[in-house]
């Protein structure tokens, strides 16, 4: 799985991509072409690489940004480097691309080949970025060019020119092509360090923090950037939420309406995203795990662009989600309210069902919402839901867990917090009652 | 040496032509071989390729620019591979145009080069942004063809127009012609205070709104449509519209006539610099004017110098 794969999932990621400060195009297209990691030591290692950028960025800002500014200058040369490793014979423009690259690369890294490919590029030592076919590079190119200046007209000399520059173009080339592995891994640890130092700045920005792997999930704190800074604009703060998921025990979480459970649910899915990508969560702390595959089952705008029902669209994306179970190999399946769009008797009946099959998977961790009192085996959370404050009664987003599987019934209450007409909800009130003794 | 002192003066000059031939190369290289390069460093480029397709199209010669030892130049790569005095490659830039991305190199002799900047005014803008670290006083720029976007006064500072028998070969319609895109550019700048009012051209006007509003901000272009649409809602009524620059006014010239007639007025937030207007007399087809009577005739009619750089080959 490719970042450019789920950098529009409905979680929501697209926020954080879109704040992340990278400063070539190459890098954005080496992010996007990143493969999703599923070792948990490959993980920890991009970390403790992003912990060393995150603590320059802390510790020597002006270092950071000036090493932010020169990548700036970084071009996707691959093309150019790939023709030089095959035998092509390249041309001034591709030599600068070379020198240019090479040049920036001895900035910022700490490769020694670098000066041997600067000095081809750089026969009279200047220093300079710039580059022409030098006059240094053979006495006959010298003594051509000047016979063609004082007669520019001279066919003959202009053709032993044109030949002699062809010549040197195709001795620099054999005198580069030794490096050009080389230079290709250099040009991608160039891109790896503009990704690196902008994930770095976006977590001093956001409050991001590193997580640690372990072998269940546990986090403290979450919160949907996103939203925050939506909430933000509205004078709000988004209210942090702590949750814990293993493998092997599934976990639903019930609540009011506008309790926040699909927006919980999104920032799971984010979080598991953000983490096997390598970038800083937004969490207090955590402790995660990696997962092969990480489906996210929510309805979105999509299904109605492919003429399906949500419910139809909804079963298939859950279906194929079991499927996927069923193959083996660990599983995170975050499931937003089935069955939510049909009735409650069938509803009720279809998460039971699923939870039932769902049940004593161990490569599977699932987390669903729901607005149905299911009876499972595994946790269960709710909403702590509206809590009386000093402006009267306030929605509490927090989860917490709880023994009893009985969804609360707060939608009459929220409703009329919403200031919706009385006689409507009073009389809902009546006849609930009077099913309910 | 006619104009070359007044270019002098601003960071960055377009020569627009009004039509093809119309003797814009000439009027470059003229500009190009009178600068004082000893204390100037000069920047030319070209916006897309507008120009360079059309020539392989009617088959005339390419429109090729002589460009001089120290001065930098921006093309794309395929016309920088093609031709091109030895030069010294500066920098490649990061976006892709048809022809490949564009290089900007310092000529190390003089030489000729086929000119294909950035494609668009906002990567033109982007370009010349770019070129601060080489210390560049003057930019140059080779407006493509009909395309006086270049030559918005959000683009460069100062414009140079050339005009000729191409557009027109009756001096009179010449003349006409010229002079309209000349009232144009010379559009006042906006004094007033903020106008209550702001329409684009797909706005749909009532009579009762017009009448409210003397005053109209144009967002985008200015439209026969529009024009037409404030004409006749603003009855007797003096109404001033006010659009972006001169680039974005489209409105035929009948029209924005009898609205000036009617009182109206246009005006513009960002003024254009006009510095000279050039003529060729020539047009491909064989038709050559009389150069001093267009010259004389268009000055009068426009109150600016005329020159034909080309009969007059005024002095170095």
């Amino acid at each position: 799985m490719k970042f450019r794969e789920i950098v529009e999932s409905p979680c929501g990621i697209r926020y954080l991509f879109d704040e992340l400060g990278l400063q070539s195009g190459y890098a954005r297209k080496v992010l996007l072409d990143r493969e999703m990691m599923i070792d948990s030591d490959q993980i920890d290692a991009a970390y403790a690489r992003l912990r060393t950028y995150f603590n320059l960025v802390v510790s020597d800002r002006r270092r950071a940004e000036d090493m932010r500014f020169r990548l700036q200058g970084l071009r996707d040369i691959s093309g150019t480097l790939s023709a030089l490793a095959e035998g092509a014979t390249l041309d001034e423009i591709e030599f600068f691309e070379i020198k240019h690259m090479a040049m920036l690369a001895e900035k910022l890294s700490d490769a020694t080949y670098l000066d041997s490919v600067i000095g081809i590029l750089d026969p009279d030592g200047l220093k300079i970025g710039t580059f022409y076919l030098y006059d240094s590079y053979s006495v006959e190119l010298r003594r051509l060019r000047a016979a063609v200046e004082i007669d520019p007209d001279d066919a003959q000399t202009q053709e032993l020119l044109v030949n002699e520059e062809d010549r040197l173009k195709k001795v620099i080339s054999d005198k580069l092509r030794p490096y050009a592995r080389q230079l290709s891994e250099t040009l991608r640890e160039m891109a790896e360090l503009d990704i690196s130092l902008a994930l770095a700045v976006q977590m001093h920005a956001e409050g991001l923090e590193i997580p640690s792997s372990g072998t269940e999930t546990k986090i403290s704190g979450m919160f949907h950037p996103g939203v925050r800074a939506v909430l933000r604009t509205k004078g709000r703060e988004f209210q942090a939420i702590d949750f814990a998921f293993k493998r092997g025990e599934p976990a639903t979480v019930i609540g009011a309406n506008m309790g926040g459970k699909t927006v919980a649910l999104k920032t799971l899915c984010m979080l598991q995203y953000l983490y096997q990508f390598g970038f800083g969560l937004p969490v207090a702390s955590a402790v995660m795990t990696p997962f092969d595959d990480i489906r996210f089952c929510i309805g979105d705008e999509q299904d109605e662009k492919t003429g399906l029902s949500s419910f139809a669209a909804e079963m298939q994306r859950i279906d194929r989600a079991v499927a996927a179970v069923e193959r083996g190999g660990s599983v995170l399946l975050l499931v937003d309210e089935p069955a939510r769009t049909t009735n409650p008797v069938e509803g009720t009946a279809l998460v039971s069902a699923l939870l039932e099959l769902l049940a004593d998977k161990p490569n599977l961790a699932l987390v669903m919402t729901t607005h149905y009192t299911v009876e499972h085996a595994g946790r269960c959370w709710r909403v702590q839901g509206l809590l009386p404050g000093s402006k009267g009664r306030t929605m509490d987003y927090r989860l917490v867990p709880t023994t009893s599987h009985e969804v609360p019934h707060e939608a009459l209450n929220i409703a009329r917090e919403l200031g919706i007409d009385p006689r409507w909800i009073e009389l809902a009130d009546t006849i609930m009652k009077r099913q309910y003794e | 040496m006619p104009f070359v002192g007044e270019i002098l003066k601003y960071r960055s000059v377009s020569i627009v032509g009004l039509s093809k031939n119309a003797g814009k190369t000439e009027c470059l290289n003229y500009i190009i071989r009178r600068l004082p390069l000893d204390y100037f460093n000069v920047a030319v480029t070209s916006i897309g390729i507008d120009g360079e397709t059309t020539d392989q199209v009617t088959g005339t010669a390419k429109p090729e620019i002589t460009v001089r030892e120290g001065m930098f130049f921006a093309t794309s790569e395929k016309h920088f591979r093609q031709k091109r005095p030895l030069s010294e490659l500066y920098a490649v830039s990061d976006e892709d145009t048809a022809l490949g991305r564009v290089v900007t190199a310092k000529a190390l002799q003089e030489g000729k080069v086929l000119l294909s900047g950035p494609s668009s005014a906002a990567a033109l803008k982007r370009w010349m942004r770019s070129l601060k670290d080489f210390g560049i006083d003057l930019i140059l720029i080779d407006g493509a063809l009909s395309r006086l976007s270049t030559a918005s006064p959000a683009v460069s500072e100062a414009m140079v127009l050339s005009t000729g028998a191409a557009y027109s070969a009756n001096i009179r319609e010449l003349v006409g012609k010229t002079a309209y895109v000349v009232e144009l550019i010379r559009l006042p700048q906006y004094a007033g205070p903020e106008p209550g009012l702001r329409v684009s051209s797909f706005s749909s006007l009532d009579a009762g709104t017009l009448k409210a509003h003397p005053v109209i901000e144009v967002e985008g272009a200015l439209t026969d449509r529009l024009l037409q649409m404030v004409r006749q809602g603003s009855g007797e009524e003096e109404v001033e519209l006010v659009v972006g620059d001169f680039t974005k006014v489209f409105c035929s010239q009948e029209l924005y006539r009898a609205f000036i007639r009617r009182g109206g007025r246009i005006s513009v937030r960002m003024k254009s610099e006009l510095l000279a207007v050039c003529v060729n007399p020539k047009a491909p087809n064989g038709i050559v004017l009389d150069s001093d009577i267009l010259c004389r005739e268009l000055s009068q009619r426009i109150g600016l110098p005329v020159y034909d750089i080309v009969k007059n080959e005024y002095e170095i």
